[in-house]
Parts: structure tokens; sequence; C-alpha cells
């Protein structure tokens, strides 16, 4: 009895185990978890680029993707096409805001002349923004809820994709 | 041209030891010594061709020929010459070549070493041996080609990973650590091969013992390399974060350590016998479980590697390790039956016993808290981190318990112990370690952890101590030989007995060096402008300058500075710095640090802006980390004491004449 109960040890041991090796394989392992989702938006008060001041109280009620670019990152090049699409179909359901990250105010309006200005607000950072949603390098982009509540987090570039399941998280549906 | 000879050399290796598994298992099966000895060149062979790809792609690193995709990922011209040639195991398929390249030399190495001896065992050994080599081989010929060509080749690469090109340490602290890694698949291979023939004696044990404490020295000399590296480096101020890497390294070295107790038992008793067989299990199957957790995106980590196609060929292999090493104990496990013990409460075995129940609990504890965020992550798609306040409120305890033991195991005699043996050799180094309690009461320690530690750590110095003067003396007054001498020849004549205490006492002092150093550091953190001063722990810091400026040898990179000079205890000047590596998105902090008997004083810069003058700070002032580190080196230069062979044995393996010994020292056959 004993002698065939034993070999009941290996599959005992093998199966969690195979599990739990494959079912994460793939998973990036940049992705460490952000401190700042389910937290509220962090208060602030900045300058945007054409210098009217914007503060956290200019989000209240509204869900809003808060987007960090600089005229010197390279992706952000290349995921500016979803944000001018989300800022031409979404009206006033969601508040799109840039923050321009370690970056001088003129290049980054510069840029904006050449790749397409949607018209949302793009403040300045003095660095303290960033530090405060824990940004690693732009382009970030963090999703907030109409509460207040950040609630998701896309390091690197937008895509269609990862931009509608950001909204998805912040109850904005697109069709 | 190198690229090619590179790869050929690859394929031709993994046929090379999937041709000596074949031999080996004749030569087993048929009891063939040609087939055997065949195997063995093909073994040597495989070595010999991966050393070969290794100097290919080190020497396309040095050229930076970025038509190989390793090298433009992991390389850039202006990269210096030191830097290229580490970044041989820098990255993913550098390191697997590189532990190929280990694998193969133990192979190599052991299997002409025992070329003449345990007929039985040996080629069972160099079928298990052959069968691992293979597995890195084919990994290397499929999913992580090291010498994977790029086209369009690109003018500039990449260059190695910013934190990795930051200090020298880093051509240390990896190799160790893969010298250990590597060399556990010599115990577990002995292990299989003694299962498979059923010669689950003492035989295998005797030879695995040393051969488990070699790798044991490389790993833990790695872990404690790491350590410092990671202390000297990444700027945090600490040198362990329970990172998962970290504990990957650490799961090895605990179940290693487990296992060199448990077959003392094995072998002086013949208790314990299935355990120490499935603690080499475990220990092989661990090691890869470290690899594995590097290189297939399973953690998050900054030893993390990039995602890669090789994270299923790892799953695969750490599961065929396991279930081959588990299924041949549980084929074998009536032939192991332990020897009828049952020990003294009070005696050596219980204290063996105990030492691994508190080495598997370690083991539990850490593999729990490392592989629960993969459990989470796998059944709710969170990422979770577990932190180093689960790993020291759990430990701290469990070691505690272990460094008594430390001190007690080796005083108690083996079958159980009188009353009148505990007094007397307790009760000298009982009174010590009080007195080193109260000595630190007055000193102002404060805290059950710190006086805990010390406590038991002057404890087990004082056990220890009196064992080697107790010995001594009674070797001097039978001998007429003078207490040092005594103590020498009584040493060199019990290495492995002395040698095991030197590392004890070694760990004593980590431990006392860790406990301190966790519990008594300061720190301060303050944006200064130039000529303002700072205060933290007996410390004032005056900043001198902010410089910016390109690293002299690597202009790529941008150094910024700040010059400080601090007065105290110690006074003088010091830099520290950030650095800005163009294939990094954050700068790499270069902390600096003054390392004094009793403390370090360790800044780091977190901000400096040189056109307004200012640097923002952080400080601090951590006791004792000296003492680690030397700690560790006393613990390497015990076990290498241990294994170092002795005279008598010397001349067995090497029939060279022995130089100073007399004719008759020359005994062959041991």
């Amino acid at each position: 009895m004993r002698s065939n109960l034993r070999w009941l040890l290996l599959p005992a041991l093998l199966l969690p185990l195979g599990w739990l090796l494959f079912v994460n394989i793939g998973a990036d392992p940049r992705t460490i978890p952000s401190q700042i989702i389910c937290r509220s938006l962090p208060a602030f008060s900045l300058t945007t680029l054409d210098g009217d001041t914007f503060t956290d109280a200019d989000l209240a009620g509204r869900p809003a993707v808060i987007n960090f670019w600089a005229s010197w990152c390279g992706p952000c090049v290349a995921e500016h096409p979803v944000l001018l699409d989300v800022a031409s179909v979404a009206g006033g359901s969601v508040q799109l805001v840039g923050v321009v990250y370690q970056d001088r105010p003129a290049s980054a309006a510069g840029w904006l002349r050449r790749y397409g200005d949607g018209g949302w607000p793009d403040l300045v950072d003095d660095g303290n923004l960033a530090l405060d949603f824990g940004v690693t390098g732009p382009p970030e982009t963090y999703f907030v809820d109409a509460d207040g509540i950040v609630r998701d987090r896309v390091v690197g570039p937008l895509t269609t994709q990862s931009m509608r399941d950001g909204l998805h998280e912040i109850g904005v549906d697109l069709s | 041209m190198l690229p090619t000879i590179g790869h050929a050399a690859i394929v031709v290796a993994l046929a090379l030891t999937l041709y000596a598994a074949l031999a080996f298992w004749l030569g087993a099966r048929r009891n063939d010594r040609a087939a055997v000895a065949s195997g063995r060149a093909a073994m040597t062979g495989a070595f010999a061709l991966t050393a070969i790809a290794s100097v290919a792609l080190m020497a396309s690193l040095l050229t930076h020929d970025f038509s190989i995709a390793y090298v433009a990922r992991n390389n850039a011209t202006t990269t210096p010459p030191f830097y290229s040639v580490i970044s041989l195991w820098a990255a993913l398929e550098g390191s697997i070549l590189f532990w190929a390249l280990l694998l193969t030399g133990w192979s190599a190495l052991l299997l002409h070493r025992y070329r003449d001896r345990h007929a039985e065992l040996m080629p069972w050994v160099g079928l298990t041996l052959a069968l691992g080599s293979a597995f890195f081989f084919a990994v290397m010929t499929w999913p992580g080609n090291p010498f994977e060509r790029l086209t369009p080749v690109p003018g500039e690469g990449n260059g190695p990973n910013a934190l990795l090109q930051n200090n020298p340490f880093m051509g240390l602290h990896p190799p160790l650590l893969y010298l250990g890694y590597t060399g556990m698949a010599i115990p577990f291979a002995f292990g299989m091969a003694a299962l498979v023939t059923g010669r689950t004696g003492p035989e295998w044990l005797a030879i695995v013992r040393r051969w488990t404490v070699i790798p044991w020295i490389f790993l833990t000399a790695g872990i404690v390399a790491g350590a410092w590296w990671s202390y000297e480096v990444l700027g945090w101020g600490g040198y362990w974060a329970w990172d998962p890497v970290e504990n990957a390294a650490l799961l090895p070295w605990l179940t290693a350590t487990a296992f060199i107790h448990s077959s003392m038992v094995a072998e002086r008793r013949g208790g314990l016998r299935t355990w120490t067989m499935a603690l080499v299990v475990f220990t092989y199957v661990l090691t890869l479980v470290g690899t594995f957790l590097t290189r297939s995106g399973v953690v998050a980590s900054v030893h993390a590697f990039t995602a890669s196609a090789i994270g299923p060929w790892f799953a695969v292999a750490i599961l065929v390790a396991l279930a081959g090493g588990l299924g041949l104990l549980l084929w074998r496990l009536p032939n192991l039956a332990d020897r009828d013990v049952a020990p003294n409460a009070v005696s050596r075995e219980s204290a063996f016993l105990l030492n691994n129940v508190l080495f598997l609990g370690l083991t539990f504890v850490v593999l729990f808290g490392t592989l629960l965020p993969m459990i989470v992550e796998g059944a709710t798609g969170d990422r979770i981190s577990v932190g180093a306040p689960y790993f020291n409120a759990i430990n701290a305890p469990l070691f505690g318990a272990l460094l008594f033991l430390m001190g007690i195991g080796p005083a108690l005699p083996w079958g159980g112990a009188s009353w009148r043996t505990i007094r007397d050799r307790f009760g000298g180094p009982l009174l010590l370690a009080v007195g080193a309690a109260l000595v630190g009461v007055l000193l102002g320690m404060r805290g059950l952890p710190q006086l805990g530690t010390l406590f038991l750590a002057i404890l087990v110095l004082g056990i220890l101590g009196d064992e080697l003067i107790r010995g001594a003396r009674s070797r001097g007054r039978s001998r007429g030989e003078t207490p040092p001498t005594a103590a020498w020849r009584l040493a060199t004549r019990n290495r492995r007995r002395y040698g095991g205490y030197v590392v004890h006492a070694g760990i004593c002092v980590m431990a006392i060096a860790v406990a301190v150093s966790a519990t008594g550091a300061s720190q301060a953190s303050a944006t200064l402008h130039i000529g303002e001063s700072m205060k933290v722990g007996g410390y004032t810091l005056t900043l001198r300058d902010v410089v910016v400026e390109p690293l002299r040898d690597d202009p790529r990179v941008t150094e910024t500075r700040a010059e400080l000079d601090y007065r105290g205890s110690q006074s003088g000047a010091l830099v520290t710095a950030q650095r800005d590596y163009p294939n990094s998105t954050t700068p790499i902090a270069t902390p600096g640090v003054r390392t004094f008997a009793t403390e370090d004083l360790y800044v780091t810069l977190l901000q400096a802006d040189a056109s307004g003058g200012t640097a923002s700070l952080q400080v601090f002032r951590n006791p004792l980390v000296a003492w680690i580190w030397l700690g560790g080196f006393v613990v390497v230069v015990g076990a290498v004491f241990a294994v170092w062979p002795d005279r008598r044995r010397a001349v067995v393996v090497a029939p060279a004449p022995a130089r100073e010994a007399p004719a008759s020292v020359q005994v062959t056959g041991a």
C-alpha cells in the first residue's frame, strides 16, 4: 500500500509546479506594479504651454487621460496619432491632458506644431508631478476616473488597444 | 567568420554531449570501459568547443562586430574593453554560453579526476552531466543562439546594460555565482548514479560531500559578492533586498548547506539518507529555477533579462530534472531506509536534525515569498510583490535558532550527552556571552534582535574557541608541542571539522554585523547649495562643488558629480555621482562610500543642478558593514581549508614524488 501511494508524490509536486512555471511565461519582467494605481490623483497647479494655470480641480468630475511626453522622445511621435484620434471622437466624455516631461517649453510647442496639436492642455512640469505619479520615462500614460482615482497606467507608447483598455477602466467606452 | 566558427562549435558540442550520453549509457549497461573512456573524451571535446565559442563571442564583443545580434544589443563602439569582455555573461544568450562553458568544464574535470575510480558510479555520473550539458547546447542551437546574425548590420550598438557597466565588480560576481550554480550538477549526478546503481551507501556521500562544498564555496562567495555589488552600485544604502533573483541564489545555498550537514549524519550514523538524497535533487532543481526566474520574464527584478523564448525550455528542464530525480528516489526508497538510529534528545544527531528542519523552514519561507507573486499572477493576473518585511520578520528568528545550533551542534557528542559534558562544554562560553550582552547594554544597545544576535554569536564563538583550545591543549600535553603548533596540527589533521568551525565563526561575524547594521543605521536627506552643510550620525557633510562632464573612459556617458567634504570621527573628501547612459532612461547612481572599521559613510546623489549649484543627497551612516564582507571572506577561507586536499590524499591523486615528505608517507591506495 505504502509503496504504491508514494508515487502520488510525483504528480502532486509536478503538476502544480508545471502550472506555475508555464502560466506566467512571456510576461514582461519590467512591468513593476505602479504605486499610484487605485490612489487619488496628486494635487498640482501648473502652467500650460499657452500660459494658463491648470490644477487638479480642473479635472474634478470627469474621467481624464494624463500623458507624459517630451519633444526628445521618439516613441511619443509614434503614439501621438492615438491621442489625436481619441480627442477627435471623445467630445466632452474624457479630458486629455499632456504633461511635458523634462523638456523646454519652446521645443515642446515646436513639436506640437510639427505633429499636430489636438487642442488639449499641455502642462509644463517642474518634475514634481512626474515624481508623484512615479513616471519612469516618457511616454507614460495614466487613466483617472471621474472620482479622481488613478485606474490604469501604460508604460511606453500607447496603442489603439491599450488606449481602449485604459479608457474602459475609467468608464469611457468609445465606439 | 568568427560567428560561423562559434555557432558550429555549439552545434558540434551538442552532438558530442549527446554522443557522450549514449556512450556512457552503453558503457554502464555493458560494463564497457572503452565506451566510458570515449564518452569522457567527448565531454572534454565539448568543453574545448564551448571554450572556442566563448572566445569567439568575446572577440566579437571586443571588435564590436554588430553583425551579431547579441553584440549589437549589448555592446557599443565606445564600450571599454573590460566591459566588452565581461558582456559575455551580462545578457541572456551569452550567459547561457558561459553557463555551458562552466558546466562542461566542471564535468570534464570531474570525469578526468575519477577516471580510474568508482567504476560502477562514473558512467551514470557522466550520463547525467552529459544530458545536463546537452540541454544548454540545445537551447543555444534553437531559441537562444548567441551568434544569431543581424541584417542590416547597424553602425552602432546599443551598449551594455547601464547598471552592469557601472562597476568592475560585475566581472567577479556572476562568474562566482555561476561556478556555484553549475557545480551543483556534480552532487546531483552522483546522487542519480547512486540511485540507479543502488549503491546508496557511504561511497557516493564521501565523494559528494567534498564536491558539494567546492561549488558551495563559489556560491557563497558569489552571493556575498552580489550583496557587495548591490551595496556599491545601486545606491539605496542596503545590500540585500529579498529580490526574487537574490532569493534564487539563496535557495540552492540553503538546501546545499542543509545537505552538507545532513550528509554527515548519513555518513557517520546511517541516518537521514532519504532526506539527504532529496536535498541533492532539490539543490540542483533550485539552480535551474534560479536560471528560469531570470530568463523567462516571470518575475520583476533588476536581474531579469529580457523576456525570451527560452522560458518554456527551462520549465520543461526543471520538470524533467525533478521528475527524474524524485522518480529514482521513490523507486529506491526501500534501499534508503535509515539504519535504526534512535538518538538521545541531546546529541549531535538531533542538533543536525533540528538544523535541517530550520534550513527547510528557511527554504520554504524564501521559496513561498518568491513564488507567491507568480502564483497570484497566474491565478488572478495581478502583479504583487512580497517585500522585505515579510522575509525579515519570518526569517530572523529562524536564523537566530540556526546560530544557536551552530555553536552547540559541533560541541555535542554523537549518540548522547551527559549533564556533566554539557556543563563542562557550555558553562564558560555561556558566561562569556552573558557578559558580552551586558557590555552591549552598557554601550547602549537595545532591542532583542541586536542583543540576541550578539549573545548567540559570542556564545558560538566561545564554544568554537573552547573546542579548539581544549583539543590543542590535550594534543600539546600528549605530544609535547607548543600550543600554536598543536592547534595548527590538530586543525590540519581534521580539516573538515576545524574548517567547519572557521566557517561558523565567519557566519557569526556576519550575523553580528547584519543585526547591528540593519538596526543601528542612521540616515538623512537634504538639498544643499555649494558651501552648505548637513549633519548625519555624527558627521558634518559640506557640498564643495557640483560638476557635470563626460566620463573619461566612455565619453557617451555624462557624469553629474557632487564633491563633498566630511568631518566627524573620520574626515576627508568623497564624491557621489549620477551617470546618464544613452541607453538608460534613468540615471545610474554611483554612491560615494567610505568604509571604516566601525561604520560606513554612504552618500547617494538624488538630483543635482550644476548651474544652480545645488545637490540633493541621501546620506547613510551604516555601522559595521565592512564586517559583513570580512565575515564572508572568513567563511570562504574556512571552507577552502576544509576541502583542501590533505597530504596523504594529494599523493594518491597526483603520483608525483612529494617534495618534503619522507618516502614512507607515499602510501598509495586510501
